[in-house]
C-alpha cells in the first residue's frame, strides 16, 4: 500500500465525516505551488509579520546608532545608506541599500536590564510580574490579528527561538496561538540549515510503510472511540491528530525543504541557520502564516564586542537584505512587516574586556516593510549615546507603532479568561505617526 | 535480549499473578452525626433522579467495571491502572468491589500500590492547578506548592483547616526563594501560593476570592463589576487584608488598609458581605479573614469547595462556572448548598466527600453523548474529560512500564517527564471539558522519545513483556496491550481488525512490528488521552 492509497482512502472517509468539521482542502496544493499560494489564502492578500529577534541584546552603537568620533564609538565605522543623511554600520552594507524601506528608532527607552525580564517585556509589551494577567506574546497577538482560520498551517512559527527568557507563549490566548517551533540545532555545517519541526520526522528505523500502518490503526481506533464517545473533545482530538498527521505526510513531500529554492538565492540569504531561517520565513509567509520569528543568538557581547558584532553582522546583513529584496520582488513587501529587535541595547561605554553590557536606557530597533514609511530616523541619543535627547519612545509607543505598521489598531482588544478586555497595547501607547498611519479600531 | 529478575517480574505483573484483591469488607457504619459515604451516594442519586424526572431526562446507562476502574484510577490516583490491577479487578465479582476500590484508593497506605499516597499526590496537582491556573512563569513556579499540598491531603486535613492554613500562611517577611521550575520537587511551602499568583495584595485578594469563595472580583480592581453586584470597595476591602504582602514577602504587622495606585482613597479591610472587619491588635489581619471565610455561616465557602470536588470528579461543576458562583441558577445553587451543608456536617472531610460521589450511581454513568446541537449537558451528567499533563505522563509511565527509580535513569528524573509536561502545559486548561492540544503536542506523542522507545522492539519493556511471554497466544498478547493502555480487553470488532493486521504479516520480526504498530496506535488514540 502506498502513501497515496492511504491518503485517498482517508480523504473519502473524511469527506463522509464532514460532521467532524475538518477541512481537507487547500493545504497540499499550496505546498506544491508556492506562487499560487499567496493569492489563495482568504481571497484577499494576507498580511504577515516577520520578527528578527536578536537574542542577547544587540549593540546599537555598532549597528544603527554609531558614535563615530566619540570614545564610546570604538572602532566601528559608518557608511552612507540609500537615504542621504542616514548612516549605519559598515558591516551592514546590504541593509544600507534597503534604507528607503526601513525606519530606525534610536530612542527606545525601557526599564528592564535583566535578560529574562527584558525578553518578557519586549515580547509581551508588559513588565513581568506586575499583574496577574498572563499576557500573550507579540507572535500570538499578531497570529490572532492576522491569522487566517482557513489556513491549515499554524499561525505562528518560531525558527530556532533560543532566548534568554521565558517568553514567546500564547498567554491567555491559548494553544491555538502558540508557536510551532522549527529547530535546526545541529552544529554540523551541512545539516545546520536543515530546519525542521520538532518531532516531525518519524523516528529512525521506522519505515514509511510502518508509519502508514500506524496511522491506519490510529484511524480505526479513532473511529471506534468516536462511535462510542461523541463530544467536542473527541472532535478536537481528531482534528488535531489529522493536522499533525498531514504535517508529517507533507513534510515527506518536501514542505519544509529549502532545496526547492534556487541555489543562487540560498547563497544570497547566506548558508547560516539564520540566513536559511529568513528564507524559510519568506516561504511560510507566502503560504499564509501570520507571524514568523527568526532568531539570531550571540548578541550578549560582554567581551570582544567588535569582533563578535562583525561576525554576527555578516550573517544578519545578507539574510535581512535578501529577505527585503525577495519580498519586494514577489510583491509582498507592503503586506509584510519586518521588525528587528532584541531584549535591550548595550552600554555605550566600552568595558574593560572590550565589551558592552546591558543597556535599556536608550537603544535602537528597526522597522520595515508593511505600512512603514521608510527612510527615517526617530529620536537621537546625542554624541555619547548615554541618554535619549529627543523623542523618547516607550514600550507601549513601540507596540502601537508595530500595530500601525501592519494596519492593526492598537485599541483592538482580547478578552482575558476573567472576562476583562485587554487592549493589544497598554493604554497610553501612541503610534509614532511619522512612521505609520493610525488604523481604525476593529468593529466588535 | 537479556533476562534478569526485574524483567521476569514485569512479565508476571503483566499477566497478573502478583496482586491480590483485598478481602471483601462490608461498608462500615460511621458515627451518627454524619452520613456514611454510602448514604451520601444514595442522597446524591435521589436528588438527581428527582431532577431528571422533572426535566424528563433519561440518564445514560451504568458503566462496566473496566471503565469504572480506569475512571477512578485516573480521578483519584492520577494514572491508569497497571495491567495486573486491571486483570485482578476485572476477574473479581464481589458485591462491594467498586465501593471498596474507592475506599482503598483514598485510604490504603500499603505497599506496593501506596494508593493513599498516590491519591494525595494527584489531589495536590489538581489543587495546585486550581490555586494557580495558567502557564505563566509565575504559575509554573507553583509546582513548589505540591509537596505541602500533598502532606495536607495525605493527612486528610479537614478542608476548612486546609484553607485557613493556606490563607494565613506566613514567611516572616521573607519571600520564598524563586524556584527553578525545572526542579519542581522543591518544597516551597504554602506561602508560595501568594508569590505564584503575583505577590501583591491585589492578586492575593482576587485569587483567594476566586478559589475559596467562587467570587470573581478581579474586574472590580479597576471598575465596578459589570454583571454581578461587586463594587470596587469590595475588591479593595478584601485586598486590605493582604496589605502586608509585597513582592511575595508577607509582613503581618502592616495595618489592614490599602491605597490603590493613582488614588487618594484608603480602603480598610472589609468582608465581601460588606461589613467592615474588626481586627484585634494581637492578631494578623488574615486570621480575621480566615475566621469569616471558613465559618459555616458563610455559604460561599463550602458550596465552592463542593463544586470544585464535583468538577474534578465529574468533569464539570454542579454549576458550570466553578470560579464564579454568581452565575449559578437558583436550582443549581439549592442543590449545591444542600450538599455543602452535608459536607459541613461531615467536618469538611474531603475523603468522605470524594468517596460519596464516587460511590454514587451518578458517578458511574456513561458519559453524555453530545451532539452538535446540544449547548449544555443536563445537570449531573459527565462530559468526556481531557487528561491533565501529569495524568498523561503518569499513564504513559504505567503503560510503558517505565522504571521509576532515579538510578535506573527513569523518565521522572532524566528530563523526559519535564519535557513532556512542559509541552503539554502549553495546551492545558483548568477545564477538563476542553481538549486544547495542538500540533506540537500531537507530534510529541507520535514521534517523541518516549513513544519511540516504547514502540522499539529492543527497548520497549511492555512490548518485550508481551512478545516474549511464552504462555500468551496472539489474542492474549493483544488483550495485554489493551489492558496496558485502555485498561479493558478489546471489543470483538477491534479484535477482528487488529488480529487480522497481525496475522497478515509474514511472521518473525514483521509480526513483532505489527504489535509495535498497534501499541503506537493505542497510545495515540483519543481513548488514551481522554477519560470516558
Amino acid at each position: 500500500m502506498s502513501l497515496n492509497d492511504f491518503s485517498r482512502r482517508d480523504f473519502v472517509k473524511l469527506s463522509l465525516a464532514s460532521a467532524f468539521g475538518v477541512s481537507y482542502s487547500g493545504w497540499l496544493p499550496k505546498i506544491a505551488s508556492a506562487a499560487e499560494a499567496a493569492k489563495e489564502v482568504g481571497g484577499a492578500k494576507h498580511k504577515s509579520f516577520i520578527l528578527l529577534w536578536m537574542t542577547g541584546g544587540p549593540t546599537q552603537t555598532d549597528t544603527f546608532d554609531l558614535k563615530v568620533g566619540h570614545a564610546n564609538g570604538g572602532p566601528s565605522k559608518a557608511i552612507e545608506t540609500a537615504v542621504s543623511g542616514i548612516q549605519i554600520s559598515e558591516h551592514l552594507p546590504g541593509v544600507a541599500k534597503q534604507m528607503k524601506d526601513l525606519a530606525i528608532i534610536r530612542s527606545l527607552t525601557t526599564a528592564e536590564g535583566d535578560h529574562d525580564r527584558a525578553t518578557r517585556l519586549m515580547l509581551t509589551g508588559h513588565r513581568p510580574g506586575q499583574e496577574a494577567v498572563n499576557y500573550p506574546s507579540l507572535g500570538s497577538l499578531f497570529a490572532k490579528e492576522l491569522g487566517d482560520e482557513s489556513n491549515d498551517l499554524p499561525h505562528y512559527i518560531s525558527v530556532s527561538p533560543f532566548r534568554f527568557g521565558d517568553a514567546g507563549g500564547p498567554g491567555f490566548l491559548g494553544p491555538n496561538y502558540a508557536p510551532l517551533v522549527v529547530s535546526g540545532d545541529s552544529s554540523d555545517p551541512e545539516a545546520r540549515a536543515n530546519l525542521s519541526i520538532e518531532n516531525l520526522k518519524a523516528p529512525a528505523g521506522v519505515t514509511k510503510e510502518s508509519m502508514e500502518k500506524r496511522f491506519e490503526i490510529s484511524k480505526f481506533l479513532q473511529n471506534e472511540f468516536a462511535s462510542r464517545a461523541k463530544g467536542p473533545s473527541t472532535k478536537a482530538h481528531k482534528a488535531n491528530f489529522d493536522r499533525a498527521m498531514r504535517m508529517i505526510e507533507t513534510n515527506a513531500k518536501g514542505a519544509f525543504k529549502l532545496d526547492e529554492e534556487p541555489a543562487v538565492l540560498r547563497d544570497k540569504y547566506g548558508r547560516s541557520q539564520f540566513g536559511q531561517g529568513c528564507l524559510l520565513a519568506r516561504r511560510l509567509v507566502e503560504r499564509g502564516v501570520a507571524f514568523v520569528e527568526v532568531a539570531l543568538n550571540g548578541w550578549d557581547t560582554h567581551a570582544d564586542n567588535f569582533n563578535q558584532v562583525k561576525r554576527l553582522s555578516e550573517m544578519l546583513d545578507p539574510a535581512w537584505s535578501t529577505l527585503m529584496e525577495d519580498l519586494r520582488e514577489r510583491g509582498m513587501l507592503d503586506s509584510t512587516l519586518i521588525v528587528w529587535m532584541g531584549e535591550f541595547g548595550r552600554t555605550p561605554k566600552i568595558n574593560g574586556t572590550t565589551g558592552r553590557d546591558h543597556f535599556p536606557v536608550a537603544w535602537s530597533t528597526v522597522l520595515g516593510g508593511g505600512g512603514i514609511k521608510g527612510g527615517q530616523v526617530i529620536g537621537n541619543t546625542g554624541d555619547a549615546g548615554t541618554e535619549v535627547k529627543d523623542r523618547p519612545v516607550k514600550i507601549a509607543d513601540f507596540y502601537a507603532t508595530m500595530c500601525a505598521g501592519i494596519g492593526v489598531s492598537p485599541d483592538n482588544e482580547n478578552l482575558s479568561p476573567e472576562g476583562r478586555p485587554i487592549p493589544l497595547v497598554d493604554r497610553g501607547g501612541k503610534v509614532i505617526e511619522e512612521l505609520a498611519a493610525v488604523p481604525e479600531k476593529k468593529k466588535a | 535480549m537479556f533476562f534478569n529478575t526485574r524483567y521476569l517480574m514485569w512479565v508476571f505483573a503483566l499477566v497478573g499473578t502478583t496482586f491480590v484483591v483485598a478481602a471483601e469488607a462490608p461498608p462500615t457504619k460511621q458515627a451518627a452525626s454524619r452520613l456514611t459515604t454510602e448514604e451520601l451516594a444514595h442522597w446524591i442519586d435521589e436528588r438527581f433522579a428527582e431532577a431528571w424526572r422533572e426535566a424528563k431526562i433519561e440518564p445514560p446507562g451504568l458503566i462496566d467495571d473496566a471503565t469504572f476502574l480506569k475512571r477512578t484510577s485516573l480521578d483519584l490516583a492520577g494514572s491508569i491502572p497497571s495491567v495486573s490491577q486491571a486483570r485482578d479487578f476485572l476477574g473479581y465479582d464481589g458485591e462491594h468491589r467498586r465501593g471498596n476500590l474507592v475506599d482503598r484508593m483514598l485510604n490504603d497506605p500499603k505497599r506496593p500500590e501506596k494508593y493513599a499516597e498516590r491519591t494525595a499526590a494527584h489531589l495536590a496537582t489538581v489543587w495546585r492547578r486550581t490555586l494557580v491556573p495558567g502557564n505563566s512563569p509565575e504559575a509554573r513556579m507553583a509546582v513548589g506548592l505540591e509537596p505541602w499540598l500533598k502532606e495536607q491531603f495525605n493527612a486528610n486535613v479537614p478542608y476548612d483547616e486546609f484553607a485557613r492554613k493556606l490563607v494565613t500562611a506566613t514567611n516572616n517577611g521573607q519571600p520564598q526563594m524563586v524556584v527553578n521550575t525545572r526542579l519542581g520537587a522543591i518544597n516551597g511551602g504554602p506561602t508560595m501560593f501568594f508569590q505564584a499568583v503575583g505577590g501583591k495584595p491585589e492578586s492575593a485578594a482576587s485569587s483567594v476570592s476566586r478559589v475559596f469563595l467562587g467570587v470573581r472580583i478581579g474586574c472590580a480592581e479597576c471598575h465596578n463589576h459589570p454583571f454581578a453586584d461587586w463594587k470596587q470597595k469590595d475588591f479593595w476591602g478584601m485586598a486590605a487584608f493582604f496589605a502586608g504582602i509585597k513582592n511575595g514577602a508577607i509582613n503581618d504587622s502592616v495595618a489592614a488598609t490599602i491605597r490603590p495606585e493613582n488614588s487618594t482613597v484608603d480602603y480598610t479591610a472589609a468582608f465581601l458581605t460588606g461589613e467592615p472587619a474588626k481586627i484585634p491588635r494581637d492578631k494578623p489581619p488574615r486570621e480575621t479573614l480566615a475566621d469569616w471565610m471558613v465559618s459555616p455561616s458563610n455559604s460561599m465557602f463550602a458550596a465552592t469547595a463542593v463544586n470544585r470536588v464535583w468538577q474534578h470528579l465529574l468533569g464539570r461543576g454542579m454549576t458550570d462556572s466553578v470560579d464564579d458562583l454568581d452565575k449559578a441558577s437558583p436550582a443549581e445553587r439549592k442543590i449545591l448548598d444542600d450538599l455543602a451543608r452535608l459536607f459541613v456536617d461531615a467536618k469538611y472531610d474531603l475523603r468522605w466527600l470524594i468517596a460519596g460521589i464516587c460511590k454514587s450511581q451518578l458517578y458511574q454513568r456513561e458519559c453524555i453523548v453530545l451532539e452538535e446541537t446540544d449547548s449544555e449537558p443536563p445537570p449531573g451528567l459527565r462530559p468526556i474529560k481531557t487528561l491533565s499533563p501529569e495524568q498523561v505522563f503518569n499513564s504513559l509511565e504505567q503503560a510503558l512500564a517505565l522504571p521509576v527509580a532515579k538510578a535506573d535513569g527513569s523518565a521522572r528524573f532524566n528530563g523526559l517527564r519535564d519535557q513532556l509536561i512542559a509541552r503539554m502545559n502549553e495546551a492545558a486548561t483548568n477545564n477538563p471539558e476542553e481538549f486544547k492540544a495542538g500540533i506540537p503536542q500531537a507530534l510529541l506523542l507520535m514521534n517523541g522519545r518516549l513513544t519511540t522507545e516504547a514502540t522499539d522492539l529492543d527497548q520497549s519493556r511492555t512490548l518485550r513483556g508481551v512478545l516474549d511471554a511464552p504462555f500468551l497466544d496472539t489474542e492474549s498478547k493483544l488483550t495485554t496491550l489493551y489492558l496496558a493502555t485502555f485498561s479493558r480487553p478489546p471489543r470483538d470488532e477491534e479484535k477482528k481488525f487488529l488480529l487480522d493486521h497481525i496475522r497478515k504479516q509474514a511472521g518473525g520480526d514483521k509480526q513483532k512490528q505489527a504489535y509495535a504498530e498497534i501499541f503506537w496506535g493505542l497510545l495515540n488514540s483519543p481513548e488514551f488521552v481522554l477519560e470516558k
